[in-house]
């Protein structure tokens, strides 16, 4: 059960590449870049993941030598952070492509390029 | 062509290199070093009842801090990207919101701000924290903004809470400095009393900062994108 | 003491105070961003300036109080000391320099500029891996920020690029980081590195995709199409940023990740970083935008730095060193061409010449390029050399090779902007703004490049403090540059007289020193007496002739190889910047640099691969190279031979000593040419006569020197310009001196010191006087002069005496040296090498006779009517050098017997054996004094009968000849000396055809043209940016799968 999460998640990372390479629009190489991070998204909390074990969230202190069973609380709050900073990014993203759409009225990558050699 | 079969190719190799990834993956049949570490001490030790809450704020607060800057430096660019557009704008006509997003916002915004700031005020309690609440709040923003496109929400009182929140973060951490252990040690205050609401120290005052800071600074982008002169063609 | 963690503090709270401040006080948010770089800077210098002290330790700051791997780390050792105080500093300056444009954009941009200097330091000093990541990221995306600065819409596309493809780079450092965590169970990089060495070590792929990840921010070639266009699109100021903090930060992260990895990547990163350095700096070439040049030159320098890294087990604890030493070169020179280039603010290199305007700038330019290449004083030519020997120690042969090629090849481009900016027009219309907050971050950047090449100096085993006297002086000289020529003469003179002084005792006893110590400095002394006849300020000519003369001097004093190296580059520097002032000098100047460049690299190429097989690097030691001599030899040789512009490698003399000024002809001919004389000398001894790993170069050195001689004598009797004849003439004297030596017999060493010290002396003259009638008649060709011979009869019989001496005819000292000469041949039995020069000396009195017929016999031409002799301040060196021609002529054996002395244990074959005046070989005798004697009487006896006659002579006037009704097409084609070798020229005219010439302009032709082609990947689109990189990704993911 937990390999078909890694390899959705694999599939998503390569989707995402394929899409960056391939596409031609600017906002469908954005998508594919949010793709790209989902699927980094997914491979990071699995790599949490142990069979049986609960969520990180106590109801009490555990006691001497006394280990919790619960998955790993570092790879989530990672993944918290990485999606935040996917957030950022693809924002970002957005908005140049908007700002290259006002200046050129397509989306086409190939009117982009002015800078060369 | 040639291009078409590179870039299949290309896809291969990196599937190749996935195939890598997916091959030297290997699940967890017990708590690693660090998650050993913190599942036996980090409740105990922050006080919080959420490990991952404290991970994210205290243990790798400084990440967070780190994030929190993302999100201001994507809003403070966007807004100098489009600052001037923005001065030199006519004043739009927009289409009218549907009568049902009009009467659904007044019904949802106070609710999902008063959800916002429980998700953030209860972040060492309970699944959510400062993100996600700010997330929330933000879209409250959005909803309003939706509903009522010509409305002007105030970038001075957002820019306002922003800072100040920021700076309230920055200064959290700093206590933790002076008064603790190190930078955003969150002992500074008592750990109280374990799964209470007043519990975890600093944790709930960083958490309240971190939201106020995110659903201000993702309400800046909405808000900066909302007033974009219309196109041309 | 202030935490370092302040830095982060500072620079947050300010960020996001920022804000509160509104759009009412737009330059006071600049003040307060200035102020906290200011305490940013502060702190990360204290701790610099304490860890150096050694009064406290690094330290390791915990974040929230606990210990590392459960909370992050950050760390404040001497290397993130230095790093941050650069990368602060240079955060400080570029706002000062973008100090109005910032003020104007706003405040946003300065958040943005705030967050972006604080996640460098982040970087720098953060010991957990996905912190590094975090902070990535936020440098990744305010950057993305800062190149809007510009306000162009070009910088919309510069900055998606950037953001897609650092995306994946980050994206894959991801990946790379979670399987490290699930295999070590923890994100400390030293931790992690810990694990490696045991049993939990992460998998290859985990280490691979860290380290790509942290190769592809660093923009390596082929794929950083991407990064050059964020180099070209973003403003100058924001360029200068990335270029020395960015890539700065990048380098130290790959170096703090390179353990993460684990050592088997090490070869690939050497290998990457090498195909980096070439492959940008070839591309580079064919650039003519400045700021998308500098990024091209940028990336080779980064690529240099990350070869150094992987280079770490052959450089051993010296790695950081040294890639501290390019770095730090790189940082000042690099941000000082970016801001220069911004207030330059044109879109061609050619448009630099504007900063004539501007004396400071220029010369801080000059240094920064020269810094760039790895010249002495700066920091980089210590780095560069100590890698090269220690290579060469570990017999990395191929290294040595790809580090000097990428040298040579970046050298192209850069020394061509130089000589654009000193040489060309200055445009007609210019968008400059030499602002003084603009320029003063490039004066402190220029002072920082300066003061880092003294103040590494103790750390280099190496390097002597004397070395910098010279330099100083050269630089209280161009202090004084607004000094009339006068003064500033007489100071140079006398401190060349001071400067001969002071090493006459150090080469005391050394005969083959004190020769050349009086040729160098004592011919400097001379030829300097004529630039009292020029007028105005000739700005800078006397720092850079002091530059060329110390750098002479110094290759007398050099005890190693170092020394001997360091003088060679002065003196190249000198010398180049000396010859580009005459007036068509630019091309010729760049083709002489490109080609001493190359030259030096060989030599160092040399002593690099002679290191492996000696403890030290004394000169004297070359003797002892048991490592492939043959090549060791070969190379320092051939280095040695572009200086004496033997055949080959001869096309930039002609036009570098013929476009010269009058007074730098005489200087870089008859003086600077015999540095290579004595370079090849001092190889030639260490290697001795009987070295058998030799014998081929002498006997192949032989014949260059032959065909040389040839060539030389025959391209000079075709000229048409008097100077490039004389030119021509240093060609094939040099090759005389290279054939005589390359005999390695006592005697040819007689004839071969013989010709070194005549040829200093007459093309002294020569070039000093003809120098000076081609200034004062205004043309260079000499079917355009003549008669001068009344006009200026004390040139006229320095002139005849010279030619007397070059054509060997007794009584003077030319007959003495072709009298050695001949033995010498028949001596070693190179009779058909001999038979060449024999040929070839007949040539030379074609040109000479041209040469003396057509300046000064024949009809004065109209406009020569009212011409005087030249100025005394010509004739009077030319006549003291006159006297050393007489004094050599008539006592050869004062001269001869302790040089022969001297080179008596070098060789076992047969000396010299003087009998009274008469010197005697198995050949036969000659006796200098007396023939002097006898000549000299009969020469008086005829001219006195010649005056005598003189009085009933009858005067014809120059019209009394009958003219032609025709008006020929070209009138100076009828003049008698114009082509006045058609004859010859139809009959051997081929053996001069320039086929050397072509062959080298097809060369660079080819180089420029591979470079236009290479850049055509740059496609400017985004897809093709992101193919290429994960094609890069690919391909180095299978390499490492073959090669691990």
């Amino acid at each position: 059960m937990e390999q078909v999460i890694i390899i959705t998640g694999i599939l998503l990372i390569i989707l995402g590449i394929f899409g960056i390479i391939r596409s031609r629009n600017l906002v469908k190489i954005v998508l594919a870049f949010t793709l790209f991070n989902t699927g980094l998204n997914i491979l990071m909390i699995s790599i949490g993941y142990i069979r049986n074990a609960g969520a990180p969230i106590l109801s009490q202190i555990p006691g001497q030598g006394e280990i919790p069973n619960i998955v790993d609380p570092v790879p989530q709050a990672l993944v918290l952070t990485a999606i935040v900073i996917g957030l950022g990014v693809t924002a970002l993203m957005l908005a140049y492509v908007l700002k290259l759409y006002q200046d050129k009225g397509t989306l086409d990558i190939n009117s982009f390029k002015d800078l060369k050699w | 062509m040639v291009k078409n079969t590179l870039i299949l190719l290309l896809t291969l190799g990196i599937g190749l290199i996935m195939y890598d990834v997916y091959e030297d993956f290997k699940f967890q049949e017990s708590l690693p070093l660090l998650g050993d570490y913190y599942a036996r001490n980090a409740a105990s030790e922050t006080g919080s009842a959420n490990l991952v809450t404290a991970v994210v704020v205290t243990y790798r607060g400084f990440d967070t801090l780190g994030e929190v800057s993302i999100l201001f430096l994507t809003a403070s660019i966007i807004s100098f990207m489009f600052k001037y557009k923005e001065e030199h704008a006519t004043k739009k006509e927009y289409r009218p919101a549907s009568e049902l997003l009009i009467s659904s916002t007044q019904v949802f915004t106070p609710i999902m701000l008063i959800v916002g700031i429980y998700i953030f005020a209860n972040g060492h309690l309970s699944p959510g924290g400062g993100f996600q609440g700010g997330a929330v709040i933000a879209s409250a923003f959005l909803l309003m903004l939706l509903a009522n496109p010509g409305m002007h929400l105030s970038h001075k009182i957002i820019s306002r809470v922003e800072s100040i929140s920021g700076i309230g973060f920055v200064l959290a951490g700093v206590a933790g400095l002076v008064y603790a252990g190190g930078f955003l040690d969150n002992t500074v205050l008592s750990k109280g009393e374990f799964g209470h609401l007043l519990s975890a120290g600093l944790i709930p005052i960083i958490y309240i900062f971190i939201g106020l800071k995110v659903g201000a600074e993702l309400s800046n982008i909405v808000s900066t994108m909302s007033h974009l002169p219309k196109e041309n063609n | 003491m202030v935490g370092p963690i302040y830095i982060i503090v500072i620079a947050l709270g300010i960020a996001f105070t920022l804000g509160l401040l509104g759009k009412a006080s737009k330059s006071a948010g600049w003040v307060f961003v200035l102020a906290g770089l200011a305490a940013m800077t502060f702190i990360s210098a204290q701790w610099l300036v304490a860890l150096l002290e050694g009064s406290i330790q690094g330290i390791q700051i915990f974040t929230a109080g606990y210990k590392p791997p459960y909370s992050i780390s950050l760390q404040m050792g001497l290397e993130e000391a230095i790093l941050t105080t650069l990368i602060n500093s240079l955060g400080l300056l570029s706002l000062l320099y973008l100090g109005k444009e910032m003020v104007q954009k706003g405040v946003e941009i300065l958040m943005v500029f705030m967050v972006f200097i604080m996640s460098m330091n982040v970087t720098i000093m953060t010991r957990d891996i996905f912190n590094l990541f975090v902070f990535l990221e936020i440098e990744t995306i305010a950057l993305s920020g800062l190149i809007l600065l510009i306000g162009r819409k070009t910088a919309f596309q510069a900055g998606i690029k950037y953001l897609i493809i650092s995306g994946i780079a980050s994206g894959l450092l991801l990946i790379g980081i979670i399987l490290a965590y699930s295999h070590v169970g923890t994100l400390d990089i030293n931790g992690i590195a810990s694990a490696n060495n045991g049993l939990f070590r992460i998998a290859p792929i985990a280490g691979f995709l860290i380290l790509i990840s942290f190769i592809i921010e660093l923009k390596p070639f082929p794929a950083n199409g991407w990064g050059i266009d964020v180099y070209s699109a973003s403003h100058p100021g924001i360029g200068a940023l990335i270029s020395g903090a960015s890539a700065t930060t990048g380098l130290y992260l790959l170096y703090k990740v390179l353990p993460v990895a684990g050592e088997e990547y090490l070869y690939f990163i050497t290998l990457i970083g090498a195909i980096t350095f070439i492959g940008s700096n070839l591309t580079g070439t064919a650039q003519s935008q400045p700021n998308r040049l500098l990024g091209y030159s940028s990336i080779g320098q980064v690529g240099l730095v990350t070869m150094i890294l992987g280079l770490q087990p052959i450089l051993g604890d010296r790695t950081l060193y040294l890639a501290f030493t390019i770095i730090i070169s790189h940082y000042a020179a690099k941000a000082g061409l970016f801001w220069i280039s911004g207030m330059v603010n044109s879109s061609s290199i050619k448009d630099w010449s504007i900063l004539r305007k501007k004396p400071l700038l220029l010369v801080l330019f000059g240094a920064f390029i020269l810094a760039l290449i790895g010249f002495p004083p700066f920091p980089s030519f210590n780095g560069k050399w100590e890698i090269l020997m220690k290579l060469g120690e570990s017999n990395q042969y191929h290294w040595i090779a790809v580090i000097l090629a990428g040298s040579f090849i970046e050298a192209i481009y850069l020394i061509k902007w130089l000589g654009y900016a000193i040489k060309l027009d200055e445009p007609v219309e210019n968008q400059s703004n030499f602002h003084l907050t603009k320029q003063i971050p490039v004066w402190i950047m220029g002072l920082v490049l300066f003061g880092m090449g003294y103040y590494l100096n103790p750390f280099t085993h190496y390097a002597e403090a004397i070395n910098y006297i010279p330099l100083l002086f050269a630089l209280l000289l161009f202090a004084i540059d607004f000094l009339p020529v006068s003064i500033k003469n007489t100071i140079t003179i006398a401190g060349l007289a001071y400067y001969f002084m002071l090493l006459w005792p150090a080469v005391e006893g050394d005969l083959l020193r004190q020769i050349f110590l009086v040729m160098f400095l004592g011919g400097g002394i001379l030829t300097l007496l004529a630039g009292y006849s020029k007028k105005g300020k000739r700005p800078g000519f006397y720092s850079m002739a002091i530059l060329m003369y110390a750098g002479l001097a110094g290759l007398l004093t050099a005890k190693g190889m170092y020394d001997f190296f360091f003088s060679w580059e002065v003196m190249t520097a000198g010398s180049y910047f000396l010859i580009i002032r005459g007036k068509r000098s630019l091309p010729h100047a760049y083709s002489y640099m490109l080609f001493s460049i190359g030259g030096a690299y060989l030599i160092l190429g040399g002593f690099a691969i002679a290191a492996a097989s000696l403890n030290g690097t004394s000169l004297s030691a070359l003797s002892m190279v048991t490592v492939l001599p043959t090549w060791v030899y070969a190379l320092i040789a051939v280095g040695f031979m572009t200086k004496t512009a033997s055949l080959g490698l001869h096309i930039w003399l002609p036009g570098a000593h013929g476009e010269a000024e009058s007074d730098v002809s005489p200087m870089v001919s008859a003086i600077l040419l015999k540095a290579g004389v004595f370079g090849l000398l001092l190889l030639f001894i260490s290697i001795g006569a009987t070295n058998p790993h030799s014998q081929e170069i002498w006997y192949v050195l032989g014949w260059i020197g032959a065909i040389t001689t040839l060539m030389g004598n025959m391209s000079a009797a075709f000229q048409e310009d008097a100077k490039r004849l004389l030119a021509y003439s240093s060609i094939a004297q040099l090759g005389y001196i290279l054939f005589a030596f390359s005999m390695m017999t006592h005697i040819g060493w007689l004839a071969g010191f013989t010709y070194t010290i005549n040829h200093f002396l007459f093309k002294a003259i020569l070039f000093l006087i003809i120098g000076a009638i081609v200034v004062k008649l205004g043309t260079h060709n000499m079917y355009e002069m003549g008669g001068m011979i009344k006009k200026m009869p004390f040139s006229f019989i320095a002139v005849l005496i010279s030619i007397i001496v070059i054509g060997g005819i007794p009584p003077l000292s030319g007959f003495a040296g072709k009298w050695l000469f001949y033995n010498a041949i028949l001596e070693k039995g190179w009779y058909f090498q001999g038979a060449l020069i024999f040929f070839a000396g007949i040539i030379a009195f074609l040109y000479l006779f041209k040469l003396i017929f057509s300046v000064f016999l024949g009809q004065v031409k109209d406009n020569h009517r009212n011409m005087k002799e030249i100025s005394a301040w010509v004739l009077i060196p030319s006549y003291i050098l006159i006297i050393g021609i007489m004094l050599f002529s008539a006592f050869p054996k004062d001269v001869l017997t302790p040089i022969s002395e001297m080179i008596m244990p070098y060789f076992t074959s047969e000396t010299l054996v003087w009998d009274g005046t008469k010197a005697m070989t198995s050949m036969g005798y000659w006796d200098g004094s007396t023939i002097m004697i006898v000549v000299g009487t009969a020469f008086m006896l005829l001219l006195g009968w010649l005056i005598v006659l003189s009085a009933k002579a009858q005067k014809v006037e120059q019209f009394n000849i009958v003219y032609a009704a025709e008006r020929p097409f070209r009138p100076e084609t009828t003049h008698v000396s114009h082509n006045i070798y058609a004859g010859y020229k139809k009959a051997i005219g081929f053996l001069v055809s320039p086929v050397i010439t072509v062959f080298w302009d097809q060369a660079s032709t080819f180089v420029l043209d591979f470079a236009g082609w290479i850049r055509r990947i740059y496609s400017g689109s985004i897809q093709n940016y992101a193919i290429h990189v994960i094609f890069y990704i690919v391909v180095f993911y299978l390499i490492s799968l073959g090669g691990l």
